[in-house]
C-alpha cells in the first residue's frame, strides 16, 4: 500500500468508501483492486509480459522498416486504353461543370508551388507536392483531378496514381492555362445556329459562375502567345498566354 | 493493406465517430480500472510515492508502439497514413509546462478528469470545468495568440527521423527504457513503503 490514499483530496458525490490503494509489488495497472495473493495455475508470471515486449522489440530492431514501400505495378495496356479513349483527362469546362454541380467526392489537387497556389488556384483545389501525391490519403469513391501549370506534372502524377490502383483519377488537360483561357477568359464561339447558341450560353454561364468575363470577339494574338498543350482545334480558347501569371495579370487589369 | 480504416474509406465519417465513441469509452473504462480516476493516486506519482500513472502510461506506450510497428511490418497498417501532429517547439513547451502544473495541482489530466467526473467525483467535474474554461479562453484569444501558437514550427517529427536511426532500434530503446522505469518505480514504491513503516513503528 502507498500513502497516497491518506491525502483524501477527492470528494465523491455518492459518498462511497475510499478505494483501496494498489499493491506496490503489482505490475498490473489495477490500482483500485487488490492483486491476488498468489498466482493461480493459469496466471501469467510477473516477468512474462515484459519478456514478450522485450522479445518483440529485439525482433523489431532486426525487422527493417515498418513503412510500406510504395511498389506499384502499372497495367500498361489498361493505361494505354484510358489514354486512347481520352479517359485520362478532363477539359477545363468539364471540371468547371463538376465544381459548379458539386460533384460528390470531387477532389482537386494543385501541383504547383505554394506561391503560385496563393496567387491563384482553381476554386476548391488543395495544394500538394508531386512527391507527396502517392502518400496522400485518398478515400474510396473520390474523383481526383490533378492540375499543374501546363499539364506535364499532372499527367505524371496521373500515371503514379493509376499505378497505385486509383481508377477515378484525371488530369486537367491543359493545366491552369486551359482553365484561365476557357473558363475565366473565354472567347465564345461565333455562329447563329441553335447548337452554337446553346454552346455559347453554356460556356458563358459557366464562366460567369466563376467570375469570368466571356467575350464574343476574338482577341488579337499576343506576342507571348503559346499554344495550349493539347488544345482543341475548334475550341473556345484559340491562343493562350505563355504563362498563367500573364493571364492573371490581364484578368486583374480588367478588374475581374 | 486494410488500416487506417477511415483513411482507406472503409469507415465513413459517421461510422468513424461511433468507433471513436466506443474507443473513448473503452479508454475511460481502462483508466478507471487502473485507478486513474482517483486524484490522490495521480498526485502521488509526482511525489514518487505511487508509480501507477507511470506504469499505466508506459504499458500503453509500449503496447501501442509494438502493435503499430508489427502491424505496419506485416502490411496490415499503412503507417504513412497515420496522422502525426506537427511540432511547434516553444508553444508546445509552454503548453506542456501549463499542462503539467495543472495536472499536479488538480491531480487529474483531461482524460482522467472525465473518468473522475463520470464516476461521480466532484474534483473531476471541477477539473473538466477548468479545462473547458481554458479551451474557451484560448479560442477567444486565438487571434492574439496565433503568432506565438504557430512559431518555431518543425513540421512532423518522429524519433527515428530526428535521431537518424532505424525505427526498430528506437522501438527497442523505448522498450528497454520503459522496463527500466518499471523496475525503478517498483523500487521507489518499496522504498517509500519501508520508510513509512519505519516512521510508523
Amino acid at each position: 500500500m502507498t500513502g497516497a490514499a491518506q491525502d483524501g483530496a477527492n470528494v465523491e458525490i455518492g459518498g462511497g468508501p475510499p478505494r483501496p490503494e494498489p499493491s506496490a509489488a503489482s505490475l498490473t495497472p489495477r490500482a483500485g483492486r487488490q492483486a491476488p495473493a498468489a498466482p493461480g495455475p493459469r496466471s501469467l508470471r510477473p516477468w512474462s509480459l515484459p519478456l514478450v515486449a522485450l522479445l518483440l522489440a529485439l525482433a523489431a530492431a532486426l525487422a527493417g522498416s515498418p513503412y510500406a514501400a510504395h511498389h506499384a505495378t502499372l497495367d500498361v495496356a489498361d493505361a494505354v486504353r484510358a489514354v486512347a479513349r481520352e479517359e485520362d483527362h478532363v477539359t477545363a469546362l468539364e471540371l468547371a461543370a463538376w465544381i459548379r454541380d458539386r460533384r460528390p467526392g470531387l477532389r482537386i489537387l494543385d501541383l504547383r508551388s505554394p506561391a503560385e497556389f496563393d496567387a491563384y488556384h482553381v476554386p476548391g483545389a488543395e495544394r500538394a507536392d508531386i512527391q507527396a501525391v502517392p502518400s496522400l490519403p485518398f478515400r474510396a469513391g473520390e474523383t481526383i483531378v490533378l492540375y499543374s501549370e501546363g499539364g506535364t506534372h499532372a499527367a505524371q502524377a496521373w500515371l503514379l496514381l493509376r499505378a497505385l490502383g486509383y481508377r477515378r483519377v484525371y488530369f486537367l488537360r491543359g493545366g491552369l492555362y486551359e482553365w484561365l483561357e476557357q473558363v475565366i477568359d473565354p472567347v465564345l464561339p461565333a455562329g447563329d445556329d441553335a447548337a452554337t447558341r446553346a454552346e455559347r450560353a453554356r460556356i458563358a454561364s459557366l464562366s460567369r459562375y466563376f467570375g469570368g468575363m466571356p467575350s464574343v470577339l476574338p482577341r488579337a494574338p499576343r506576342e507571348d502567345a503559346l499554344p495550349i498543350p493539347g488544345a482543341r482545334a475548334s475550341g473556345t480558347g484559340g491562343g493562350a498566354t505563355g504563362s498563367s501569371a500573364a493571364s492573371l495579370q490581364r484578368i486583374r487589369r480588367r478588374g475581374c | 493493406m486494410s488500416a487506417p480504416f477511415y483513411e482507406y474509406g472503409l469507415l465513413d465519417g459517421r461510422a468513424a465517430l461511433w468507433v471513436a465513441l466506443a474507443v473513448g469509452l473503452a479508454f475511460g473504462a481502462a483508466l478507471e480500472r487502473a485507478g486513474l480516476g482517483h486524484a490522490p493516486t495521480l498526485a502521488a506519482q509526482f511525489r514518487l510515492a505511487d508509480g501507477t500513472v507511470l506504469k499505466v502510461m508506459l504499458s500503453a506506450i509500449v503496447t501501442a508502439m509494438l502493435g503499430a510497428f508489427w502491424l505496419g511490418r506485416l502490411g496490415l497498417l499503412d503507417l504513412a497514413r497515420v496522422y502525426v501532429p506537427e511540432t511547434y517547439l516553444l508553444p508546445q513547451l509552454l503548453g506542456g509546462l501549463v499542462f503539467g502544473a495543472g495536472f499536479a495541482v488538480a491531480g487529474l489530466c483531461p482524460g482522467t478528469s472525465c473518468v473522475a467526473a463520470a464516476t461521480g467525483r466532484l474534483d473531476g467535474v471541477a477539473a473538466m470545468a477548468g479545462m473547458w474554461a481554458g479551451v474557451l479562453g484560448t479560442g477567444l484569444c486565438f487571434g492574439a495568440l496565433r503568432t506565438f501558437y504557430e512559431s518555431t514550427a518543425r513540421g512532423t517529427l518522429t524519433l527515428p527521423e530526428l535521431l537518424g536511426v532505424p525505427y526498430g532500434v528506437v522501438v527497442l530503446a523505448v522498450v528497454v527504457v520503459a522496463l527500466a522505469a518499471f523496475r525503478a518505480a517498483e523500487w521507489a514504491e518499496r522504498r517509500g513503503g519501508t520508510m513509512r513503516r519505519a516512521r510508523e513503528g
